[in-house]
């Protein structure tokens, strides 16, 4: 009943601005049917979802009242099994208030902040262009989803906000706050800072930092300069640090824990406007004499017009285990169609655990059959430690419009 | 520092910054863009503008930076369901390039072929990372899950304590397991949510919290 609920929603949506004025409407549908093997019980599973997305603009003559709503409904095909809905966001937006100093979202949305993140059923402001000083708040039941369904009551609540300054040029400041509370108790309280600032148009310095008021410690710290020598090169070095902190009515904040600490450089490359190359290297360090080495390297490709290749390679070793792995995957073009291939093949040992390969092929299919509409298959196969062969895939049509 | 300074100085560097209050400047909206390959035309503007070229190789690390910021401008070109799709699960776009899980909800390139059997490996780089789309409860519900069907399939590093005498337990496995769960105490979550689950050998007896 939810998930009829949810589309009976979508749908009452996309009729709203037939009892306004003009305003613009965009509609993406996506009817998929899926197959898959189930990890439990290993059996043959198939599904049928229906996704829906609504935008609504320019609701008011201003143009500045939007609605945006985005859900789906799955159903199992085996009998017995009831329809399950979930609802990502659904909220009117209203831009650019009181000459260009608000911005407000009402209703289901995602809410993004140093200290806390999450989708909340509530309310987002933004109160902007205060000089160079900005002031965001939001508040709101946190939604959290099940796989079968949305969990929590109204007493599980996500709120905060920030204070932000777009001062010197190309430098943001934000100061920020949030907390969580679940079941009516105070779960996560944080307070963060972010930083970003592009003092010289070759060099960009950005970070981050999160204080655990609830565990009382710096829960993570993130400090990285992104460095452009010459036009095609983008060269970037970090520093991360992170503690792991836990809900404070959970038993795990009685344990004394180790930080994380990582430093990571990449380079990105581009060769020609059709090829790219990149690299990166990473030294993790677990506490304890605990270490791991993280390498990767890439290539992007588009040797001609119709076909992009994409190849990457990634070697770890060190704590937790070794990784040794290699993805490959293409994309050609041929007028209406389109034809995407993949391969993934993964050698890995677990630290006193499992070890052995793992292996992915996928191929797939687009072909646009209008403007508006398009149908897609993609199949899968993995062979790995639980299946000698996985099948799962999708046939979809999509609706834009 | 004590956590104390490092606060101050934070909040005093906000303050100084608000009062040195220069030019906010205008920001380019990107909707004109927003069908445009990623690539070499985006250097046109992005070298010598002060904003950085990104949507590099590394964006899906990168991508939180900029996300978090208030005010970004994500929304010129991606709706929330770009977002959501990852962070909750779903693929309205039916994107087959990305990484999908059974019922074909998009994942992040992080989880690469069979990511169930190199999770732990993976998931030790950046360890925070999980926690950034999924609930400790993901790991829960799936691992006890297991555990009920086929305990000895779930292939996890040996860890049950080793006894040397009845209540007493081996100095080794003691150290061991004190050293495993300090530096990754957020994956024991993962079997043992609750107290109830940990503490069933009365090792710690006098544990606060749930």
């Amino acid at each position: 009943m939810r998930g009829i609920r949810i589309v009976a929603a979508l749908i009452s949506i996309a009729c709203f601005p037939l009892f306004s004025h003009a305003a613009d409407l965009q509609f993406t549908s996506s009817t998929q049917y899926l197959w898959y093997q189930d990890l439990l019980d290993t059996l043959d599973k198939d599904e049928v979802a229906q996704y829906l997305r609504v935008n609504v603009g320019k609701l008011d003559k201003e143009g500045k009242l939007n609605l945006y709503g985005y859900g789906r409904v799955t159903k199992q095909m085996s009998p017995g099994d009831d329809w399950r809905g979930r609802l990502y966001y659904i909220y009117f937006e209203y831009r650019d208030a009181f000459n260009n100093h608000l911005d407000l979202r009402a209703g289901r949305n995602y809410v993004n902040t140093t200290a806390i993140s999450g989708t909340i059923d509530g309310i987002y402001l933004n109160a902007k262009n205060l000089g160079p000083v900005g002031i965001t708040a939001f508040g709101g039941r946190h939604v959290i989803f099940d796989e079968k369904q949305e969990i929590g009551n109204g007493e599980d609540t996500l709120a905060g906000a920030s204070v932000y300054v777009d001062t010197v040029k190309y430098t943001h400041i934000e100061l920020s706050y949030g907390n969580r509370y679940n079941n009516g108790d105070l779960a996560r309280e944080n307070i963060g800072f972010n930083i970003s600032t592009t003092p010289h148009q070759m060099i960009n310095i950005y970070g981050r930092f999160r204080y655990d008021t609830v565990a009382d410690t710096n829960s993570e710290l993130l400090v990285g300069a992104k460095l452009v020598p010459v036009k095609k090169l983008t060269l970037r070095g970090e520093f991360y640090n992170f503690k792991p902190t836990f809900d404070k009515d959970s038993f795990f904040n009685f344990f004394g824990v180790n930080n994380y600490k990582e430093i990571s450089v990449d380079a990105e490359y581009l060769l020609t406007a059709n090829y790219r190359v990149h690299a990166k290297y990473a030294n993790e360090d677990f506490s304890d004499d605990a270490t791991g080495d993280l390498y990767q390297v890439g290539v992007l490709a588009r040797p001609i017009d119709e076909l992009t290749l994409n190849v990457d390679y990634e070697k770890r070793n060190g704590f937790a285990g070794q990784l040794s792995g290699i993805r490959f995957n293409g994309e050609f073009r041929i007028r209406k169609a389109a034809i995407l291939a993949g391969i993934d093949y993964d050698d890995f040992r677990r630290e006193a655990s499992r070890q052995g390969n793992a292996k992915k092929y996928w191929a797939a299919v687009h072909y646009s059959i209008t403007k508006q509409l398009r149908a897609i298959v993609r199949v899968e196969d993995n062979k790995n430690f639980n299946f000698n062969n996985s099948y799962q895939g999708f046939a979809a049509v999509n609706f834009n419009l | 520092m004590s956590k104390n300074m490092t606060l101050k100085i934070i909040l005093l560097s906000t303050v100084f910054l608000i009062s040195i209050a220069c030019l906010s400047f205008a920001r380019t909206n990107h909707r004109d863009y927003r069908d445009s390959k990623l690539g070499e035309d985006c250097l046109d503007c992005h070298v010598g503008s002060g904003v950085m070229n990104n949507h590099g190789p590394f964006f899906a690390r990168e991508h939180s930076v900029l996300a978090q910021k208030a005010g970004n401008n994500c929304a010129d070109c991606h709706e929330q369901s770009y977002c959501l799709d990852c962070h909750n699960g779903g693929n309205i776009d039916t994107d087959a390039r990305r990484s999908l899980s059974r019922r074909g909800e998009a994942m992040p390139s992080t989880h690469r072929s069979h990511f169930i059997s190199i999770h732990p490996i993976k998931a030790a780089d950046d360890p925070q990372s999980c926690f950034r789309c999924h609930e400790s409860k993901f790991c829960s519900d799936c691992h006890l899950q297991k555990i009920a069907v086929n305990r000895s399939g779930m292939s996890i590093k040996p860890h049950s304590p080793i006894f040397v005498a009845p209540s007493v337990l081996d100095p080794s496995w003691t150290a061991g397991h004190a050293a495993d769960a300090r530096r990754n105490l957020q994956s024991c979550q993962g079997c043992h949510p609750e107290k109830a689950n940990c503490t069933n050998f009365l090792c710690h007896p006098n544990l606060g919290g749930r």
